[in-house]
């Protein structure tokens, strides 16, 4: 006797018609075997299917969208020019603060000590004191 | 008459949630799921333009099988089981015993396991049908076969698990 067994699959999921399916219905009431495959393949089946729906780990299909993987040129351009627009903002500044008030080594020295005196390559010198940071 | 999505945001709401359950349990863990979905959705984008009206399960499915196969001759490895606290955790509600939740968990890892098991054509078939809920013709479509193929690798499938599983 043959046994249909790849249709006990089908017959469960449904996918079975017409004369297969009458084939397999007689051959069922005759065969204890194949009905014993049929309710392993049920348990099967069923167990299968009691896997739980996992739902879509959060931020996942964002980070997919294709407008958000693009981002990161995005970023990294107007980051360019959020960096470019500070540098020139300081020279700006650099540029148009008044000079700060000239300090007189010399003088310092006389007040804090004599090191310019004790050491040549320390002569008086003016510095200009620019600070970059404009508050 | 089946619906056909028009944009990539409509493909990713309505089917991204699928296309994750399949990828999880064809991989068997969250971190490769994770990526083969996105790599579907990037292919969905870069298709969908080109999308010709017929079957769109078909192509969708056909989609992410190739993705799977892809990234499986890519790294050459073979999909690792779950750890057994990362099944299923997310989807079930606080009313469950904690012995119901424990035996559930067990079972669903023995399940997933049991499938990792089954080779690649075996196992995307079972899922495809008992997971994803594809009729025999939808799952042919999607992996090039004709539907008595489909039939026999669901069928031996089961067979396969049904002795892992007793």
């Amino acid at each position: 006797m043959t046994h249909p067994t790849e249709q006990i699959s089908a017959y469960l999921d449904g996918e079975l018609h017409g004369h297969e399916l009458t084939q397999l219905m007689d051959h069922l009431s005759r065969c204890g075997n194949c009905t014993a495959e049929l309710e392993q393949m049920q348990f099967v089946r069923s167990a299968v299917r009691s896997l739980p729906v996992l739902e879509l780990p959060a931020g996942l299909v964002s980070e997919a969208d294709p407008v958000v993987v693009a981002l990161p040129r995005h970023k990294g351009m107007w980051a360019g020019v959020a960096a470019a627009v500070v540098i020139a903002a300081i020279a700006l500044a650099a540029i148009v603060t008044p000079p700060a008030d000239e300090v007189d080594l010399q003088r310092l020295n006389s007040l804090v000590g004599a090191r310019s005196t004790l050491d040549p390559a320390f002569g008086p010198a003016k510095v200009s004191v620019s600070p970059l940071v404009s508050e | 008459m089946e619906s056909i999505p028009l944009t990539w945001e409509e493909v990713a709401r309505v089917h991204g949630r699928k296309i994750y359950n399949f990828a999880y349990r064809l991989t068997g863990n969250p971190d490769d799921a994770h990526d083969l979905v996105q790599e579907v959705l990037l292919r969905v984008h870069r298709g969908l333009s080109n999308y010709q009206p017929g079957s769109f399960e078909g192509w969708l499915w056909r989609i992410t099988r190739n993705a799977f196969l892809d990234d499986v001759r890519r790294q050459k490895r073979r999909p690792t089981a779950p750890l057994p606290d990362e099944v299923d955790r997310w989807a079930h509600g606080a009313t469950e015993s904690a012995d119901a939740e424990y035996a559930r968990i067990s079972l669903g890892d023995d399940i997933q396991k049991a499938l990792l098991e089954l080779p690649i054509d075996f196992r995307e078939a079972v899922i495809l049908c008992d997971v994803v809920g594809l009729s025999y013709e939808e799952i042919a479509k999607a992996v090039a076969v004709p539907i008595g193929t489909v039939r026999s690798r669901i069928h031996r499938g089961r067979k396969i698990l049904k002795e892992l599983l007793t």
